[in-house]
């Protein structure tokens, strides 16, 4: 930019920066009378000071050029800057900022010339035009000295600057040496100034995140890290595994073991897992992490590297194996005083409704019986204890097998499935009590005893494999009920495990051309859960194969869709990896591509909140298409999916789901209550009850029935007494219609899960990490819901037991050093979101002071309210191990 | 020699051992021993699969000092209970009806809503269905014309189907008969039976009813259908120029409620019915001369029926226009002051009774009793007591007699209401809403039938374009004496 003949009017952004300064006149002339009034006596001193050191910096004797140089820097490093008002020295300055210019330029190479640099570059703060980079080029040819001495938003311009220097240098291939140097003293000055933050921002604009850990120190890394973990959520690409890897490596490095351990969780990188165990020496900590591990779902050995000890291994892995998860929910029952095992009646509270259901039908309905099977399997989750089930039978006519028979045929498998639900996590008893089951002569029971064994073992390993060994026998018997009992079973058992010997005993029957489709469709389910998230090759290519020998009709078929499910599975949040796969299904037969890539894509992209993925999902929706296509379903459950992960994009998809609705086919409409059920999952969000309260009145009865679903998944464990009372009102309103009413009793089962100590939610350590398992449990109910009439309504309503793999009692447990539960005052209360905050901030608001064990709500955290103990993990979730403070003091 | 821990349900056997060279079925026998649960029903979990009772040790590869798992229980194996459970869904249709607790609903063969609404009305009516039933033994009697047989004989069926039905009934055969029997209904609309009035329906197939139902002995009194809604008028016709005044009887089988400016209750139509102004000659005068006709109920009827004047033929348009003044209708009627005075002595004591009894229902003493001891005691209140007493004196001796006679009280409780809506007689659509003999009110929408609450039944009462009451009817409340 050529300075012009005026010094006052330097250019452009001269211009724009006058009006800023709140200068009213546009006339130079009148605007400098106007000035000189108004100064006061040491404005003017000051002003008048400057203009000499302007003329002297011209002079061409080096000494005074120097003298004023130094005396003008002296004078610009005094004054103090705030946000609103440019400081007095550059204000007068400025008009002389084209001068200066001018003057550099001819200057000859010298220290001054580069004190001159200086100065420019500090004046080009206000002066530079945009995009001009003035102060940063200044800055270049400058001394280079303390860079902090100018002030914090001479940095913070600067950083700026470098950022959009840096892109366009990279555009030119340019080397980018120099920049680095002065990013160098940019981080170092933010990160000892509480600015991590921006710190952080710069580095990932100059995509050099490495230097990061030569300057955080034990003061700083926390909020580094918090900064840098809820960043990647809204980065693209590799760039969030980089930013997550920088973060592990901090927090590794000031042994923050337990936060380390859950960044590693998050890139599911067993390396790291594996390093935080060999990284750590206290033997305490380490079964903390156990339990943190164990929360999460996956299947983890544990080596003699990590743990040399034979004895505290084992231990170490019993808690990894979940062996002691039944003691501690029940020992949180037991606190709560909610033992007492609960009737389906108490559920319905019939009595409220006026009248209407007063006069109940004398026969037995099955419809209405397995309902009531599946609401006491639900709220008796894990108890050990009910009223239908499990009462003994030695009484007069043995009324356990009484409920049993009360229902019918395929009933019958879900009702002694159910026993596996009450005693959920319970191995031994749960085995006691289903053993009978086995030897009886009635094939859905046995296949329900079979299904009760996988879903007791849910997240449970046990050395002996008790599932594999009782299930393994069944797996290739004659009735097929029995078969998809025992590989169900299998599926939930070892969900995540990725168990080489069921592969082995369930592939063959993916390819066998006499299986029937029904259990062809449940072993590849299965195999996606075994091998969830997991991309092996092996399996995928035996769905493959299966999907492409189906027959034109059976594609046809409502169970088909657990096939690309099963495939999708596979993939479950591995992002690109699912591209070869996504290829291959392009080939396939045209009834079921779309809904294949739709699953595939889903499920991939799956809590990664990729905003292209989720445009993708959204043209799908809008699309309006003839009747009998199937893919737009599972488009809007991956909508939620993809979305699901954070707050923001959450609250988006909720609203482009409303648009949905609104704009979108019948066979879209069907499918968004449920995307609002996977988004809320036991979170009761007002609005999205409304809407769904709303749509339970649909004209279109699926729809309704989806909606009723879902009231009773985002109330899921919940107690929440509106929703409850919703369905209460439903129930009347379709107490004629049998397939609704099942849906209401569902959902007011699923309200009243585990008496209200249980969530669905798959996200736990302040909604950081999310269990794969969880979600493929979820996610295949969902695309069973897509076709109810069919699966659930029909002779397949076990695969309501497919939640139990997220079922997680929502609880905050603390144990002494010997894992015995003690019982400290904690705050439990709103989280708040505190990245970016300075200081220490509260992270909790409207808390309230309780003894644990203690229930977490959906977006509650809580904090210790003693000083007694120190807590072994940051995360006050699950099962907490608590030290004794040495330097607490009795007051 | 190994030595292994087993573990079954919560406890753990420690130190068992196994000898290598026997086969696990001595295991299985050692820990019979120490369980209790029989060998054929022991599961015995290895790495990766269940120990069989032929197999080789060596082969499963068992450590020493490792832990297996047992399952097996000594419990009773389940069975099926020999009476196998009967579930609703096995049901044969007309069984489930009666688990619905209410009737089907009539089908609309086109614009037969005011049919079908007529229908469900009278059908609730226990007695005329009894009535009915008992038609077929009596037979025709030589008084009573073909089609009007034909008629009572279809009304018979319909009931009966409806009763047995879950799925709503098609009246197509009744309303043959109906057409063919009163021709008016057969009017045709672009092709299209017309939508007719429910009222006309009503009065047409009571009159048919009763026609048929009397019995062969043709005595007022087995008049059945007269008895059940006949309801006897007095009137006393007096003429203000001369004085004149003259008394009728009248046999009516619905009550008017004229709707006018002034008439915002039943009650208010009622008097305003039952009063009249007619012109007819005057013997002692010569000529027409305007006289006033006032009426009071000598008679109650067992179901009292009333009709809401809501039609009118208005002559500007050439139809019958709507009036929809809202018009309130109480649960429960008292039409005690719509008597005459020889009816309401009848019912005075009835009415004290009942009086009690509720006082009772709700914890109060009636109080004869509580002032026992008082020495003022009212007339009134003393016939009451001494009523109340004989009638139970006379229980345990009167034996054979029912417990006491039902005597009328004037009080009624409404039971169906048929109700229009839209703006003229000829269109819109007709409803019956009916309360079951469980207390439950019942809208049937043609063939829709569906639950209602008690105070929405109240709300019919008009005053908008929402379905309005044009036809009610009230069952009369009894008490024993």
């Amino acid at each position: 930019m050529a300075p012009g003949p005026d010094p006052n009017s330097v250019g452009d952004g001269a211009k724009r920066d006058e009006a800023t300064i709140k200068v009213p006149s546009k006339d130079p002339k009148k605007k400098d009378d106007k000035k000189e009034e108004d100064l006061s006596e040491e404005d003017l001193q000051l002003k008048q000071n400057l203009e000499l050191y302007v003329e002297r910096v011209q002079d061409p004797n080096p000494e005074l050029q120097k003298a004023a140089l130094e005396s003008m820097r002296q004078e610009i490093r005094a004054s103090t800057s705030s946000m609103t008002s440019v400081p007095k020295p550059l204000k007068f300055l400025r008009p002389h900022y084209g001068t200066l210019k001018e003057f550099h330029k001819n200057m000859a190479e010298s220290d001054l010339k580069k004190l001159l640099a200086d100065i420019l570059s500090v004046l080009a703060l206000t002066m530079s035009a945009e995009g001009q980079r003035e102060s940063l080029g200044y800055r270049l040819t400058g001394s280079e000295g303390d860079i902090g001495s100018w002030g914090h938003e001479y940095v913070r311009n600067l950083a700026g600057e470098i950022a959009e220097e840096y892109t366009v240098r990279q555009g030119e291939e340019a080397s980018i040496e120099d920049l680095m140097d002065l990013v160098q003293q940019i981080v170092a000055f933010h990160m000892k100034h509480n600015a991590e933050t921006e710190a952080v921002d710069l580095l990932m604009d100059v995509e050099d995140l490495d230097l990061l850990l030569e300057h955080v120190d034990r003061t700083n890394f926390r909020r580094t890290c918090n900064y840098l973990t809820s960043a990647a959520k809204y980065l693209p690409g590799p760039d969030d595994m980089l930013v997550l890897d920088i973060a592990y490596m901090i927090y590794i490095k000031f042994e923050e073991y337990p936060n380390a351990l859950q960044i590693a969780l998050f890139l599911d990188n067993m390396q790291y897992v594996k390093q935080v165990f060999t990284s750590c020496t206290d033997l305490l900590r380490k079964k903390q992490f156990c339990y943190m591990i164990s929360r999460h779902g996956i299947t983890f050995e544990l080596d003699p590297e990590m743990v040399e000890n034979d004895v505290d291994r084992e231990m170490l892995q019993d808690i990894v194996n979940n062996t002691k998860l039944s003691e501690g929910y029940l020992t949180l029952a037991r606190d709560i005083e909610v033992m007492e095992a609960k009737t389906p009646e108490d559920i319905y509270k019939a009595h409220l409704l006026d009248g209407r259901a007063s006069s109940g039908p004398s026969a037995d309905s099955a419809r209405q019986n397995l309902a009531a099977t599946f609401v006491n399997a639900f709220v008796n989750a894990g108890f050990g204890q009910d009223k239908l089930m499990t009462v003994p039978s030695d009484s007069t006519s043995g009324s356990a097998g009484n409920w049993l028979f009360k229902n019918k045929e395929h009933g019958k498998t879900s009702a002694a499935a159910s026993l596996g639900m009450i005693l959920l996590w319970d191995v031994d008893a749960g085995l006691t009590h289903l053993d009978k089951y086995f030897h009886s002569n009635d094939n859905p029971i046995i296949a329900g005893a079979l299904l009760g064994v996988g879903i007791v073992n849910c997240g449970i390993k046990n050395d002996c494999d008790p599932a594999l060994a009782l299930l393994g026998e069944y797996i290739d018997k004659e009735d097929s009920s029995v078969r998809i009992g025992a590989i169900m079973g299998l599926g939930i058992a070892y969900a995540g495990s990725q168990n080489d010997q069921i592969r082995s005993s369930l592939s063959p029957i993916l390819n066998d051309a006499k299986a029937p489709l029904d259990v062809i469709a449940f072993a590849a389910l299965s195999l996606g859960m075994i091998y969830v998230g997991s991309c092996n090759e092996e399996v995928a290519q035996s769905i493959i194969f299966a999907l492409m020998d189906r027959s034109e009709a059976e594609l046809g078929e409502a169970l088909t869709r657990f096939l690309p499910l099963g495939l999708g599975l596979l993939y479950l949040g591995k992002q690109e990896s699912v591209e070869a796969t996504a290829e291959v299904s392009k080939t396939f037969n045209e009834k079921i591509r779309k809904y294949c890539d739709m699953t595939l894509l889903s499920c991939a992209y799956a809590g990664t909140g990729n905003v292209l993925k989720v445009q993708d999902l959204l043209a799908q929706c809008g699309e309006h298409l003839e009747k009998g296509d199937i893919h737009q379903g599972p488009a809007v459950l991956g909508l939620a999916m993809v979305a699901m992960s954070e707050e923001l994009g959450l609250d988006m998809a909720i609203r482009s789901l409303e648009r949905v609705l609104q704009y979108g086919e019948q066979n879209v409409r069907r499918a968004v209550p449920l995307a609002l059920g996977l988004l809320c999952k036991s979170n009761p969000k007002v609005t999205v009850m409304d809407t769904l309260s709303r749509l339970s009145h649909d004209t279109d009865s699926e729809v309704a029935m989806s909606a009723i679903v879902s009231l009773g998944l985002i109330g899921a464990g919940t107690n929440n007494a509106r929703i409850a009372g919703m369905l209460r009102n439903l129930s009347s309103y379709y107490y004629k219609d049998a397939s609704l009413l099942f849906c209401v009793r569902i959902a007011q089962g699923l309200v009243h899960m585990g008496k209200g100590l249980l969530t669905l939610s798959p996200f736990h350590s302040e909604r950081l990490l999310l269990s794969p398992t969880a979600l493929a449990g979820i996610v295949t109910l969902l695309h069973a819901c897509l076709d109810m009439k069919s699966i659930i309504l029909g002779k397949y309503h076990y695969v309501l037991y497919f939640l139990v793999l997220a079922m997680q009692p929502r609880m905050m447990l603390t144990v002494d050093e010997n894992l015995k539960p003690i019982s400290v005052p904690v705050r439990v209360g709103q989280a708040v979101d505190v990245v970016g905050q300075a200081g220490r901030p509260k992270t909790i608001t409207g808390f309230q002071t309780h003894s644990t064990p203690v229930l977490l709500a959906a977006g509650e955290r809580a904090e210790l309210a003693t000083d007694k103990y120190i807590p072994l993990s940051p995360i006050l979730e699950g099962f907490i191990i608590l030290k004794e403070n040495p330097d607490y003091r009795e007051e | 020699m190994l030595t292994v821990s087993v573990k079954w349900q919560k406890k753990v056997f420690e130190g068992i051992e196994i000898d290598p060279t026997l086969p696990p079925y001595v295991f299985k026998a050692q820990l019979y021993d120490l369980t209790g649960v029989p060998p054929e029903r022991q599961k015995i979990m290895v790495k990766g699969g269940l120990l069989k009772d032929d197999a080789d040790w060596s082969a499963i590869g068992v450590k020493d000092g490792q832990k297996l798992m047992m399952m097996g229980t000594a419990d009773e194996i389940v069975k099926a209970p020999e009476k196998a459970i009967v579930f609703a869904e096995d049901l044969p249709e007309e069984e489930q009806a009666t688990h619905l607790g209410y009737s089907a609903g009539l089908v609309n063969l086109g614009n037969t809503c005011y049919m079908n609404s007529t229908v469900q009305c009278l059908k609730s009516v226990p007695e005329l269905k009894s009535a009915l039933s008992n038609y077929a033994l009596t037979g025709r009697s030589a008084d009573v014309d073909q089609t009007s047989h034909m008629l009572t004989v279809a009304t018979r069926e319909l009931f009966g189907d409806l009763d047995r039905s879950v799925n709503a009934v098609s009246p197509t055969q009744f309303w043959m008969i109906l057409r063919k029997k009163f021709p008016q209904f057969s009017q045709l609309q672009n092709g299209m039976h017309m939508q007719q009035d429910a009222e006309e329906c009503w009065t047409q197939l009571l009159y048919t009813l009763s026609q048929s139902l009397k019995a062969p002995t043709s005595s007022e009194d087995s008049d059945a259908v007269k008895a059940l809604f006949g309801v006897n008028l007095r009137s006393r016709v007096h003429c203000q120029e001369s004085g004149e005044e003259s008394s009728e009887t009248e046999s009516v089988y619905s009550l008017k409620c004229h709707i006018s400016h002034e008439v915002n209750h039943l009650h208010e139509g009622l008097k305003h019915g039952l009063k009249g102004e007619l012109e007819k000659t005057s013997p002692a005068l010569g000529r027409t001369a305007l006289y006033l006709k006032e009426s009071l109920i000598d008679s109650l009827p067992r179901y009292l029926t009333v009709q809401f004047v809501r039609f009118f033929w208005k002559r500007e348009t050439n139809q019958k226009a709507k009036i929809l003044r809202k018009v309130d209708y109480p649960l429960e009627l008292d039409i005690f002051d719509l008597c005459s005075e020889e009816l309401r002595k009848k019912l005075e004591a009835p009415r004290q009774k009942l009086r009690d009894e509720e006082g009772k229902k709700l914890g109060l003493q009636p109080k004869s009793t509580s002032k026992d001891s008082d020495v003022k005691m009212t007339d009134a209140e003393a016939s009451s007591k001494e009523s109340g007493e004989s009638s139970t004196v006379t229980q345990p001796e009167g034996g054979s007699s029912e417990k006491g006679t039902l005597h009328m009280t004037g009080i009624y409780d409404l039971v169906s209401v048929l109700t229009h809506k839209g703006r003229s007689a000829d269109s819109g659509h007709y409803v019956a809403w009916v309360k079951q003999e469980s207390g439950k009110w019942i809208q049937y929408d043609d063939s829709h039938p569906s639950l209602q609450r008690e105070e929405d039944i109240t709300k019919l009462s008009g005053g908008g374009d929402w379905h309005m009451a044009y036809i009610i009817m009230y069952k009369a409340r009894f008490v024993s004496m």
